[in-house]
């Protein structure tokens, strides 16, 4: 598949993938601030299943990794924006919070939506990715081998 | 696919669409008796589509099943919607449809729909045609299968249909529909006799 170079579309990936990674209750700081808007359930949040494909390498064959749960949603504003979401996991809330997000993001207050909701929610799981990266590193193990001075 | 024209389909997926299948099959197990869906499991209308064709889109249709689609249901807004709700590829040539959506004005001509083939007749075409009513034509008399002695059905239908029908009909191969309107359903499946010329009327 070719990578999207449109950058609304981007943009747009980047903040559904940090939604999507946004944990326990981060998102329901913001549910009073999300909910503020007249808006309608076009999928109610649903439970399914979805295959994960990987493949070892850029070079070697897919193969299934294995089934994992999502939980998806759509919603339309009263304006006609629709926001979707796909999460991990099985929080119909979440889900439903993650697609108002979305539909709040492609409106006019983007920016502002941008810095207050999902700024934060990037660097607080970059700081977890960096914790996680550095408890990682703390066991890393270099191998030395003898130069055999062949030539 | 213009997101604006999208609309909620059923409250609850998994039992209405259940719910609607079920009153589908007993349609077609008892032909030309009217059954009704119930308001709670009704999906909302949508531009075009009564209650009734809506809840058996809903239902039957998913990627497996092509649908054809008559010139009047071809709106943007069906389109949008059936794509969304149920991922059924809408396909322009009679012959690849699986389910076929057609409007009264469609009915003088049956031709090019698959009737199934010996081995698999269940592989035909199913047709949802909706009607202004259910009542109201010549009351014509259904025998055969699911039907004790005989129906008594009223469809505001032209003889060229029942032309159409029989022209369309080699059991087991065949057509299989539903008639649709309103919060109303009435089925009418291949092997059902209609009789529908004079004398057998008389």
């Amino acid at each position: 598949m070719k990578p999207a170079t449109d950058p609304a579309i981007t943009t747009r990936q980047r903040w559904i993938g940090v939604l999507a990674r946004a944990a326990g209750d981060e998102l329901n700081r913001h549910e009073s601030a999300l909910r503020d808007a007249e808006y309608q359930l076009i999928r109610a949040p649903e439970i399914g299943m979805t295959l994960v494909r990987g493949r070892m390498g850029g070079t070697g064959a897919p193969f299934n990794v294995g089934e994992m749960t999502v939980t998806r949603c759509v919603v339309r504003l009263a304006d006609g924006r629709t926001g979707y979401s796909y999460l991990a996991g099985r929080d119909k809330p979440r889900a439903e919070l993650a697609a108002l997000a979305d539909a709040h993001l492609q409106g006019p207050q983007q920016t502002h939506w941008l810095n207050t909701l999902i700024e934060p929610l990037a660097q607080a799981q970059a700081r977890r990715r960096a914790e996680q990266d550095a408890a990682t590193a703390a066991s890393k193990v270099e191998f030395f081998t003898l130069v055999r001075g062949e030539d | 696919m213009n997101a604006a024209l999208l609309q909620p389909a059923f409250a609850d997926p998994v039992l209405d669409a259940q719910r609607s299948f079920r009153a589908a099959l007993k349609a077609l197990a008892g032909p030309g008796v009217m059954h009704t869906l119930q308001a709670a499991q009704r999906p909302p209308a949508l531009a075009g589509l009564d209650a009734a064709s809506h809840a058996l889109c809903l239902a039957l249709l998913d990627i497996d099943t092509p649908l054809w689609l008559s010139a009047a249901f071809d709106t943007p807004a069906i389109r949008a919607n059936l794509a969304f709700h149920c991922g059924c590829p809408i396909v322009t040539e009679r012959q690849h449809a699986r389910f076929a959506l057609l409007d009264q004005s469609q009915l003088d001509d049956l031709g090019g729909f698959d009737l199934g083939n010996d081995r698999y007749p269940d592989q035909s075409c199913t047709l949802l045609i909706q009607l202004p009513s259910l009542g109201g034509g010549p009351s014509l008399s259904w025998h055969g299968p699911g039907i004790e002695s005989e129906n008594r059905v009223a469809l505001p239908l032209t003889d060229g249909f029942w032309r159409e029908r029989e022209a369309h009909n080699d059991f087991p191969r065949g057509l299989d529909m539903f008639f649709l309107a309103g919060n109303d359903l009435l089925g009418l499946p291949r092997s059902t006799r209609v009789a529908h010329n004079v004398q057998e009327r008389a």
